[in-house]
């Protein structure tokens, strides 16, 4: 089995955040977590439902606006701001939709658009909010298809595809916009085990073409594979984090070791 | 029954159907952009502004559209200050009256149903055209608004439907339309059971081509609907 080989301390830092602390309610999801991707590195954020692990991807491109802490974006600190409410705000939204461009977000349940075929879904964002030209927007979209290996499918709606299609096709949309790091929420937690590999083997290609990632997943076996760091979220705070050696064979936490035995049979 | 009555009324009764076609054509289309404003007036998120909206909505949806045409034909002349606004070469003619009446009646009832397509487009799909860098509007443009048409096709062709149909009440207020001139005739011939058949055949026709209508803009606007086999 190979591994992905380990980032380096000196490599940029692609999304950096600091002390983050989300609520919603009076539930406290986050309570102050701190991470650094670097240009290269592929996170696997992993825990039980309602560690935190989906909001703390979500507060990354704002979808979930965080109540304290720092996001920054290839150095660049999204600022937020309080409404007199006392709620969290970005304070620029056109920041905000600047740094999304720089994000491909992949989601669980794939959120392709109903009313355009797979082809338009890739095209969309480049064409209108990059501005890129039709023409050249389509040549890429195609390449992008062929290499989630579904090209065939460009000019289908996406009812009629697969979920594992479906994912794919999301993933294709996202790589559209050439982010600068890749988001990924439990991509394959929606669909039939057997459309699983087709998924995974696309975003593991990813990883060895050397993408920025950070993946939420529940699946072990792969969090291993192509992750360069592992982070155990437990109750909104991170409870372990190191290499997948390290975290996913001999972690320190009992927490750790506990989800471990409860996921791991049969997952390797 | 006297079929050649019938059939001898029938070029008479058509000419009001222009007239008939106007008061559908222009009132659908004026009240379908009061009912986009309204829509999204209702959607603004500003309290004070949601609540005007609302409560237009609910004093047209609420009240009946024959009310609603005697108080703008019979009501709105007794203000001083209407009669001698710019708008009094409009609001004293009975045409733009019933095409007003018409309007706020259609606006009302279509905003709410495209108030509803807009909350029913799901949330994931505007928070992947968000996550793309979209701003707000442009999502509403590009992802909402197109999902929502598509939705509100089958109730707003209902609306048409009631619409086609409101418009025999403008000849309570001398508007020589289709059911006008019926009455016209009627008052002439007493024939009341002929004419009246007459009329309905009319509306019938009409709403039999604007089910068609509507059934073919549901046919092209989905083909992903379609495609799925």
């Amino acid at each position: 089995m190979h591994r992905h080989p380990p980032v380096s301390e000196s490599a940029p830092a692609a999304v950096v955040v600091e002390d983050l602390h989300k609520r919603f309610g009076e539930l406290e999801v986050l309570k102050g977590v701190s991470l650094t991707a670097r240009e290269g590195d592929v996170i696997t954020l992993i825990g039980s439902s309602g560690s935190g692990k989906s909001t703390l991807l979500r507060c990354i491109n704002m979808l979930e606006i965080p109540d304290d802490g720092r996001v920054v974006i290839g150095g660049e600190a999204i600022s937020l701001k309080k409404t007199r409410g006392g709620a969290s705000v970005p304070a620029d939204a056109r920041q905000v939709e600047r740094m999304r461009t720089r994000l491909g977000m992949v989601f669980q349940s794939f959120n392709l658009w109903t009313h355009m075929t797979i082809l338009q879904n890739v095209i969309e964002a480049p064409v209108h909010v990059l501005g890129v030209p039709k023409a050249e927007a389509v040549d890429r979209a195609r390449m992008l298809l062929d290499k989630v290996g579904i090209l065939a499918k460009a000019d289908s709606y996406p009812v009629q595809l697969s979920g594992g299609q479906q994912q794919r096709a999301a993933i294709a949309r996202a790589l559209a916009m050439q982010p600068k790091v890749m988001l990924f929420d439990e991509p394959t937690s929606a669909l039939d085990p057997e459309l699983v590999g087709e998924v995974l083997r696309v975003i593991r290609q990813l990883a060895d073409e050397g993408n920025t990632m950070i993946l939420v997943t529940h699946e072990m076996g792969f969090a291993r594979e192509v992750a360069s760091k592992v982070v155990f979220l437990h109750q909104g705070r991170i409870e372990e984090e190191g290499s997948p050696d390290k975290v996913l064979t001999n972690p320190d936490s009992d927490r750790v070791r506990q989800f471990l035995s409860r996921h791991l049979s049969g997952a390797a | 029954m006297n079929w050649q009555l019938m059939w001898d009324s029938l070029p008479r009764m058509l000419g009001g159907l222009s007239l008939t076609l106007q008061l559908i054509v222009g009132s659908l289309a004026l009240g379908a952009l009061v009912a986009f404003a309204v829509a999204l007036l209702r959607l603004s998120g500003n309290r004070v502004v949601e609540t005007l909206a609302a409560a237009y909505v609910f004093v047209f949806r609420g009240t009946p559209l024959l009310v609603q045409i005697f108080l703008v034909y019979y009501g709105l002349g007794q203000f001083e200050f209407i009669r001698d606004s710019i708008l009094w070469p409009f609001l004293r003619e009975p045409y733009w009256c019933a095409i007003l009446a018409l309007t706020l009646n259609t606006g009302a009832y279509t905003s709410e149903v495209l108030r509803g397509a807009i909350l029913s487009v799901p949330s994931g799909q505007v928070e992947a055209a968000r996550a793309c860098g979209m701003s707000r509007a442009l999502a509403f443009r590009r992802i909402v608004l197109p999902v929502a048409i598509r939705q509100m096709l089958p109730a707003y062709g209902n609306e048409v439907i009631l619409m086609v149909k409101a418009t025999s009440l403008a000849s309570t207020i001398t508007l020589m339309e289709v059911t006008g001139i019926a009455r016209r005739m009627i008052a002439q011939t007493f024939a009341v059971f002929e004419l009246f058949i007459v009329a309905g055949a009319i509306y019938l026709v009409l709403n039999f081509i604007a089910t068609r209508l509507i059934k073919f803009a549901e046919w092209r606007l989905t083909p992903y609907l379609r495609a799925r086999a």
